[in-house]
C-alpha cells in the first residue's frame, strides 16, 4: 500500500519550469474569468478553437488591418487615433496588445473589441468583470508609459455598444492582485480546480478537456477515503445519493462528430488537393476525404501518401495511422499538437512508484475481468453460474491484489476461463451449425499467427484498439510508450495497452461476435494458409465496418449517467487518468458496464 | 453538435467562382453546379463564413445558407429529388 498521492497544496511546483517574461492582458483576463482556463492556456498550452474564437479572430483580423505608428506622450497635438498597438510594462511584467487608442494630448482612452455582447444590470449595461479588468491592464501599462488613462472603452461587436470603464482605485487594486495571483498559479504549476457547475463552462471550448463536472464529482467522491472508493467501484456498483439528483451535465456531445478512414487496397496513392484527400487506385480516382470530415487516416499494407497530405493532415491534428497487411499496428505521425509537457513529466515520476502502478493495475484487471463476465453473461446461450461466479470472485481478489504478478496471474486465469466460453457466445442464425472455420476446438487465444478465424478476427480487433488508445493518449499529452500495469518493452504502446484493458471484451470482442453473429463476415472471408487462418480484404474491410459501428454505439457510463459512443469514451477515460494522476482525484474510476 | 446545410452560392467572377468551389470541397458534398451540403459544427460554420469572406466580392457575389437542422438522426426526409436519387452518407467510417 503506497502512500496517497499528496494534496494539491502540497506539491512541489514542478522543476525546471521558465516562466515568459511578461503576462499578457488578454490572460489576466482569461484568469479572472477562470483561473483553470487561464491554467489551461498559458502554462500548457491548451487551446481549442470555439465558434466564439473563430469568430473573434476574424473580426480582430479586420480592426488590426489598418495600424499606424502611435504617438509619444505630448507629442500629438489635438484628437489622436492608433490601432492595434503593443506596449508593455517593466514594473507589474505586463503586456497588451491594445486594439485602439483614442487620444487627446497625453490623455488616451483604450478600446477594446469584443466578441460579444455587454452584460446587462438592473443599473444598465456594465462591461463583464474579465473584460474590465483586461482594460484596467491597458490602463496601466499606458500609464507607466506615460499617459494619462482615467477610463477605457469595451466595444462588443454582437449590439455595436461601446461601455465605458472608469479606472477607479478599486479597479486597479483588484486588477493588481489578479495579475499577482496568475502569476503565482503559473509558477507553482498546480492547475486549479474545475469551477462548480457554472454556467460559464457549457460555453468554454476548453470544457471536453477541463471535464469540470466529471472533475468536480469525482473529487467529492474521493476525498471519503480509500475504502469507501474501492467499494463504490466494485461490484455491484452501488448507487450514490449524488446520482439520483440528476448525476453530471454532459457538456461534450455523445459523439465525435469526425470518421476514421480505413486505406485496405494494396498500391492505393493519396494525394491532397486543396483540403480534400484524393485516393487513386492506379490513375483512377476511387475516393476524396475531406479532411475536415476524418479523426484519423489508418494505411493497412502497401499505400503511399504525398508529403503535402501528411503535412495537411498533421496541420489539422489528424494522425497517421500504419499498418502491415496482417494488421500488425506500427506507429503514428501525428502533428506537433500537444503541448503538455507537465503531463508527462507527473507520467514519468508514477511510473517509476511501484504503489501507484499496482493501485492503477488492480482497478484496470478487476474491470476487465468484470467486462468479460458481463459479455458472457449477456450473450451466452447457456451461461455457466459456476463460470460467473468464479469470475465475480477473482475481479474482487484483482482489487485487493498485492503485487503485480499477482494480478498478471488472476488477468491469465480470467482469460482461460472466459476464452473457454467464448464459443457458446457465435451463433449463426436457428437450426444452422456454426460453420467449421468458427468453431473452437482449442481453449483460448492463440496468436503470431492465428490458428482459427476467430483468433484471426479479435488478433485484428485488439491490434485497432491499441491503435485508437496510442493515438487518444496524444491527444490528452501522454506518452504512450510509459505505462503502468503493463511495463515499458520495445516497440510496445505499453499505456494504450493499460488502458485498453477494460475495452477489450466491450468493443472488440463483442465487434467480433457481433460480425460472426450477424453475418457481416462469413467463413468465406478466410483462407488457410498453413497453419494460420488469415482474413481475405474483404473480410478485413467488413471487420473494420463492425468494430467501427461498435466504436460509434452509445452506452452509458456508469458514475456519470450520460450516454456517450465508446470512442468518446476512450478519451473521456483517458483524461480522468490524467486528472487521476494529477492529483485532481482520488482514485481512476475504470470503466465497466451494467 | 453539426446542423446540416445547404449552401448555394452565386459568383460573377470565373477566377473567384474557382477559388469558392475549391473552399466549398472541403466542407461539404458536391449535389449541383453551386450548391453544396455540409454537416457543420458552429465553429466550423464560422472557419467556412470566414475563409469564403476572405475570397468573395461583398457587393457582387452572394452565398446563402440554408439551415436543415441538426445532422443526427435527419434522415433522407429534408431533402429529396426527383430524377437523379440522392443519397446521404452514413456509415460510422470511411473504407477503401
Ligand atoms: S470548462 Fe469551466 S472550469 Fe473548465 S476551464 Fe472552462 S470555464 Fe473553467
Amino acid at each position: 500500500m503506497g502512500a496517497p498521492l499528496p494534496a494539491e497544496s502540497e506539491r512541489e511546483p514542478a522543476a525546471g519550469r521558465t516562466l515568459p517574461d511578461y503576462l499578457p492582458a488578454r490572460m489576466v483576463n482569461e484568469y479572472v474569468y477562470c483561473p483553470r482556463l487561464f491554467f489551461y492556456e498559458w502554462v500548457e498550452g491548451i487551446f481549442v478553437e470555439s465558434a466564439d474564437t473563430i469568430e473573434g479572430k476574424q473580426q480582430h483580423r479586420r480592426v488590426d488591418r489598418e495600424g499606424a505608428p502611435m504617438a509619444a506622450p505630448g507629442e500629438a497635438e489635438g484628437e489622436w487615433k492608433t490601432r492595434s498597438v503593443t506596449l508593455s510594462s517593466e514594473r507589474h511584467r505586463l503586456i497588451a496588445r491594445i486594439d485602439l487608442i483614442e487620444g487627446e494630448g497625453r490623455r488616451v482612452t483604450p478600446v477594446d473589441y469584443k466578441h460579444g455582447r455587454p452584460r446587462e444590470t438592473a443599473a444598465g449595461l456594465e462591461a463583464w468583470p474579465s473584460d474590465r479588468t483586461q482594460l484596467a491592464v491597458q490602463a496601466l501599462i499606458l500609464r507607466e508609459n506615460g499617459y494619462e488613462c482615467d477610463e477605457g472603452i469595451v466595444f462588443y461587436q454582437e449590439t455595436r455598444q461601446r461601455v465605458r470603464v472608469a479606472m477607479t482605485p478599486e479597479l486597479v487594486e483588484e486588477t493588481l492582485k489578479a495579475a499577482r495571483e496568475a502569476w503565482e498559479t503559473a509558477r507553482r504549476g498546480v492547475m486549479p480546480p474545475p469551477l462548480a457547475g457554472s454556467p460559464k463552462c457549457p460555453g468554454c471550448s476548453l470544457h471536453p478537456v477541463c471535464l469540470p463536472d466529471e472533475t468536480n464529482w469525482l473529487r467529492g467522491v474521493g476525498r471519503d477515503g480509500d475504502e469507501r472508493q474501492l467499494s463504490l467501484f466494485g461490484e455491484p456498483v452501488p448507487r450514490k445519493p449524488a446520482m439520483s439528483e440528476g448525476g453530471v451535465r454532459r457538456l461534450v456531445s455523445a459523439r465525435t462528430e469526425l470518421r476514421p478512414a480505413y486505406l485496405d487496397t494494396q498500391g492505393l496513392r493519396v494525394g491532397r488537393s486543396g483540403d480534400v484527400l484524393v485516393v487513386k487506385d492506379e490513375d483512377k480516382v476511387v475516393q476524396e476525404l475531406r479532411i475536415h470530415d476524418l479523426c484519423q487516416l489508418n494505411l493497412m499494407g502497401n499505400i503511399q501518401v504525398t508529403t503535402q497530405a501528411v503535412q495537411a493532415l498533421c496541420e489539422e491534428g489528424v494522425p497517421v495511422c500504419y499498418f502491415s497487411r496482417g494488421g500488425w499496428f506500427y506507429g503514428v505521425t501525428t502533428g506537433l499538437v500537444t503541448k503538455n509537457v507537465f503531463l508527462r513529466q507527473m507520467q514519468f515520476r508514477l511510473a517509476a512508484e511501484p504503489w501507484f502502478c499496482l493501485r492503477l493495475g488492480r482497478q484496470l484487471v478487476a474491470g476487465k475481468i468484470r467486462n468479460q463476465r458481463t459479455m458472457i453473461l449477456r450473450n451466452h446461450v447457456e451461461p455457466d453460474a459456476r463460470l460467473l461466479a468464479e469470475m465475480k470472485r477473482m475481479a474482487e481478489v484483482a482489487v485487493r491484489a498485492k503485487s503485480l504478478e499477482e494480478l498478471l496471474g488472476l488477468e491469465g486465469n480470467a482469460a482461460r476461463l472466459y476464452f473457454e466460453a467464448f464459443g457458446g457466445l457465435i451463433k449463426t442464425g436457428e437450426g444452422t451449425d456454426v460453420p467449421k472455420v468458427f468453431r473452437l476446438d482449442f481453449h483460448g487465444r492463440n496468436r503470431r499467427p492465428p490458428r482459427d478465424a476467430v483468433n484471426a478476427l479479435l488478433s485484428l480487433g485488439y491490434s485497432l484498439l491499441a491503435k485508437d488508445l496510442t493515438v487518444t493518449c496524444y491527444a490528452v499529452g501522454f506518452d504512450p510508450m510509459m505505462g503502468f500495469y503493463h511495463q515499458p518493452r520495445f516497440g510496445r504502446p505499453a499505456l494504450a495497452l493499460d488502458l485498453m484493458e477494460p475495452f477489450r471484451p466491450l468493443v472488440v470482442d463483442s465487434a467480433v461476435i457481433q460480425a460472426i453473429n450477424t453475418r457481416m463476415i462469413t467463413e468465406k472471408d478466410f483462407v488457410q494458409a498453413g497453419p494460420a487462418v488469415v482474413l481475405k480484404p474483404e473480410g478485413r474491410k467488413a471487420f473494420y465496418r463492425a468494430y467501427e459501428q461498435r466504436m460509434d454505439t452509445l452506452v452509458t457510463h456508469p458514475l456519470f449517467e450520460y450516454r456517450v459512443s465508446y470512442r468518446r469514451l476512450l478519451e473521456i477515460q483517458a483524461r480522468l487518468l490524467a486528472r487521476y494522476m494529477e492529483g485532481e482525484i482520488g482514485e481512476y474510476p475504470v470503466f465497466v458496464t451494467r | 453538435m453539426r446542423n446540416s446545410y445547404l449552401v448555394c452560392y452565386d459568383i460573377s467572377d470565373d477566377k473567384r467562382l474557382r477559388r469558392v468551389f475549391q473552399i466549398m470541397r472541403g466542407w461539404g458534398d458536391h449535389l449541383q453546379l453551386s450548391v453544396f451540403e455540409c454537416q457543420l459544427t458552429r465553429a466550423e460554420l464560422a472557419e467556412l463564413k470566414g475563409e469564403l469572406g476572405e475570397v468573395i466580392h461583398h457587393e457582387q457575389d452572394q452565398v446563402l445558407f440554408v439551415d436543415l437542422g441538426p445532422a443526427e438522426g435527419r434522415g433522407d426526409r429534408v431533402i429529396t429529388a426527383i430524377g437523379r436519387p440522392y443519397t446521404s452518407f452514413d456509415a460510422p467510417c470511411y473504407v477503401v
